[in-house]
């Protein structure tokens, strides 16, 4: 599966890249909003996570892009240090599938990745 | 052309005027270096750190998922040539620290055990270590920020002496980083610490401890009658927090300590664990006792109170202060088997301020 991965820390970005790697997905990283939603319309991924604080477009943006493009419906997964129950529940409203909060454990965000290809885990 | 300026132009020393544009261009080319010099230095700073994070972001990933195939593989790990020559740069030492650090605060789970090893592997544990011999306060605090936050237990020992420090960071980081190493062993520095724990620090104490399995409450009572003010207050928040019950008989005698913080935090604990005697013993010295410390006491008796103590809270309604009155009219109100009626038939509920007590109550209570 092709998982779109938009961070704007290198270090978190590489750790989800090798984690989502390791679990058979092919993982295209992104270091700003802007990058991020060229890439959705390009290579149009199975699966998006994102934070929501980056330059030049922030996370909400790209939830919005991603449900207004046609086709297939992208899940996404938001992965943010921003936990306060106004900013989770707009990205909920917006139209993100799930939220986590950082701190973040790596082995958790690939549990909650596999729950949307049940049939595409690599044991 | 205006009056004033055909006067200035006429009266102006020509020479002088020609000197204060040549200064005057001279700091504006002065500047313009300045300014040329500081983009370029900031763009190669910038340049270095992109160059750097792309260096050690594969190096951190590897490392923290290591030990998912084979346990302490981390040791393992391959450091290219670069990253080695890169190691020989203390600024580079110091940039890789803070990307541990931040890396530390980004996740949680098994992945932190392989970023502590990974810090060890690097040597950077001595780095931070011979900051706590610095002169600098500061750079000894970051020092000791450093080796808690990534889990050297081994410089425990360095770091104990440092909770005691004059310094109030110092301390407050030698103080945190104990915590983080052992838990509730680590507040063992409050057997020495003479200088006061400031509320904030106390948060954070709290707040670290409540992430570790609770034990070893053996030293509460200890740090009860210790002569510094802040550790009874941090033990009885503590007490309170962790419901520890055989502290009750040293928790009354912290009610004679004059301090009001003391008392006030006390009281917290004798009403979230009131036993038979402890609405007898917070108005034993009542009449001694300062507004705040009254106040707190009949509002405690609200909660704990019992039959026994309606005679106390009459006695109240006739205080001078409003504020006690109107407290022990509350307090009355809850305790009283009839309740709101009883103030009703008892007050004066039409005149002032019992009309205002009475209404304030019964609003209270609909809530």
């Amino acid at each position: 599966m092709t998982i779109l991965v938009a961070e704007d820390d290198m270090i978190t970005l590489k750790t989800i890249e090798l984690r989502l790697t390791k679990d058979g997905h092919k993982v295209i990283i992104s270091q700003d909003g802007r990058d991020a939603l060229k890439k959705i319309e390009d290579s149009s991924p199975d699966l998006i996570i994102t934070d929501i604080m980056m330059p030049f477009s922030s996370g909400f943006e790209i939830i919005g892009a991603a449900k207004k493009k046609e086709g297939k419906k992208i899940p996404i997964i938001v992965l943010s240090a921003m936990g306060q129950e106004n900013v989770v529940l707009e990205a909920f409203e917006l139209g993100a599938d799930d939220y986590i909060t950082k701190p973040f454990s790596p082995n958790e965000l690939s549990v909650r990745v596999k729950r949307y290809f049940p049939s595409a885990i690599k044991i | 052309m205006p009056g004033f300026l055909l006067t200035f132009f006429l009266t102006v020393d020509y020479y002088f005027f020609l000197n204060v544009i040549y200064v005057f261009l001279v700091l504006l080319f002065l500047l313009s270096i300045f300014i040329s010099v500081f983009t370029i230095y900031k763009r190669r700073v910038e340049r270095n750190k992109k160059l750097w994070q792309q260096s050690v972001a594969p190096v951190i990933s590897e490392a923290i998922f290591y030990n998912d195939e084979e346990e302490e593989r981390v040791d393992l790990l391959y450091i290219s040539y670069k990253i080695e020559m890169l190691l020989k740069n203390s600024r580079f030492r110091q940039y890789i620290i803070n990307e541990l650090i931040q890396v530390k605060k980004t996740l949680s789970g098994s992945s932190n055990l392989n970023l502590n090893r990974l810090f060890e592997i690097l040597d950077l544990d001595k780095d931070s270590f011979r900051k706590l011999n610095n002169m600098k306060w500061h750079i000894k605090a970051k020092g000791i920020q450093e080796l808690g936050i990534m889990g050297q237990i081994k410089y425990a020992k360095e770091i104990f002496w440092l909770t005691n420090n004059a310094k109030e960071h110092v301390r407050n980081e030698a103080q945190s980083a104990l915590v983080s190493f052992y838990g509730f062993s680590g507040l063992r520095f409050l057997d020495l610490t003479e200088y006061p724990i400031s509320q904030w620090q106390q948060i954070q104490l709290l707040n670290k401890l409540h992430h570790v399995k609770p034990a070893n409450f053996d030293a509460l009572q200890k740090w009860l009658q210790s002569p510094n003010e802040s550790v009874v207050i941090f033990s009885l928040k503590l007490a309170t927090f962790y419901n520890c019950y055989d502290v009750y008989t040293n928790v009354i005698k912290c009610l004679q300590i004059a301090s009001l913080q003391v008392k006030l935090n006390a009281l917290e604990y004798l009403k979230k664990m009131p036993q038979e005697d402890t609405s007898e013993q917070i108005i034993h010295h009542y009449s001694f006792e300062n507004k705040a410390y009254k106040l707190a006491v009949i509002h405690a008796l609200k909660d704990i109170g019992s039959e026994k103590q309606i005679p106390f809270l009459l006695k109240k309604l006739h205080a001078k202060d409003d504020d006690i009155k109107a407290a022990a009219a509350k307090s009355l109100s809850y305790l009283h088997p009839l309740g709101n009626a009883f103030l009703q038939t008892h007050l004066f509920a039409d005149e002032y301020p019992w009309q205002a007590i009475f209404l304030q109550i019964t609003n209270e209570r609909a809530a």
